[in-house]
């Protein structure tokens, strides 16, 4: 019994180990597991030759340029309402292995990034780089409530949602629906 | 003398080169109206993503960095990456407050790989939100 206790032990903790390295499916439609080389770059630079230094530093949508010229924007990270930017900056200009999930529907291919690590043979790191930066920003732990519902506390959001309401039509109308429910 | 002067300027080029992007794209110039939406959202549908029922959730994606786009009538997506002289284009505050708008915008329009990417000179008409949504589809994605 302890044995196979153990062996049940060892067979989640490399389970844990592989999960890090290989994407997680999302059940996005027509979703597919995808793990490619590529450069990252700023994508306002590589279409229009606006080019700040080290990719704005998190201000710029970042881009995976493959070798055949095929550009991916990914739309998405591992955390939750947030982008992949803050994820690909750090590499600005280098080569990267990007691991995560396409997702094809209405016209378009999209990919999330779930995984990163330098190429060729570099560390991964799950690509959640964003709370801990929002977390630091706001002088919390990464793992601090507030931080893992960064949106209900992000100043720029509180403000936008305290002038517009959460329907966009001004707090009366938010009262007005809300209180009807 | 003449390899010499050959290979002077294929150094100078190469230099030119290294200092440029790697690859600029030709642009059209477009107007283009449409509703501001959350793209991740609303390309793959794994929630309800158009109008004041997703407008607080379009306004937290924006803040975490998630690419705003405007959706047109026809339902093509352009990917907004600049506007007027504001080259930041994850978490701008000023595109943050135009979420779920509709707006009118003259600019320069990218085609690459499927995607279609716009950099606004400037923002023609801003209607506000219009496409209201609530009374059938809730808040998304919460319920609050």
């Amino acid at each position: 019994m302890r044995t196979m206790i153990l062996a049940a032990a060892a067979a989640i903790a490399m389970g844990a180990a592989g999960a890090a390295q290989a994407a997680e499916s999302w059940g996005l439609p027509n979703e597919e597991k995808a793990r490619f080389e590529a450069k990252a770059v700023d994508v306002l630079c590589e279409l229009t030759g606006d080019c700040p230094d080290n990719c704005g530093d998190g201000s710029r949508q970042m881009g995976l340029l493959m070798d055949d010229g095929t550009l991916i924007m990914p739309l998405k990270n591992q955390v939750i309402f947030a982008g992949a930017a803050w994820e690909l900056a750090p590499f600005c200009g280098q080569r990267v292995i990007a691991d995560g999930l396409f997702s094809e529907n209405r016209g378009h291919r999209v990919f999330a990034l779930q995984f990163v690590r330098p190429a060729p043979d570099g560390k991964w790191r799950r690509a959640n780089r964003f709370k801990n930066r929002w977390a630091e920003s706001q002088g919390l732990p990464a793992d601090s409530p507030k931080a893992n519902k960064w949106f209900r506390h992000d100043p720029l959001v509180e403000k936008v949602l305290e002038e517009d309401g959460k329907l966009g039509l001004g707090p009366e109308a938010d009262e007005a629906y809300l209180g009807q429910e | 003398m003449a390899l010499r002067m050959t290979s002077a300027l294929a150094a100078i080029a190469l230099a030119f080169t290294l200092g440029q992007p790697s690859q600029s794209e030709a642009a059209q110039r477009v107007q283009v109206t449409g509703e501001v939406i959350d793209s991740w959202c609303y390309l793959t549908q794994i929630m309800y993503a158009q109008g004041t029922a997703h407008h607080q959730c379009a306004v937290w994606c924006a803040a975490g960095g998630v690419p705003v786009a405007i959706r047109s009538a026809e339902e093509e997506v352009y990917f907004i990456l600049k506007i007027g002289d504001d080259g930041q284009n994850v978490a701008n505050p000023r595109v943050l407050e135009m979420q779920t708008h509709k707006i009118t915008v003259d600019g320069d329009l990218y085609e690459r790989d499927g995607m279609k990417y716009l950099v606004v000179d400037r923002v023609v008409d801003d209607t506000g939100i219009v496409n209201e949504t609530h009374q059938d589809f809730g808040i998304q994605p919460f319920g609050e």
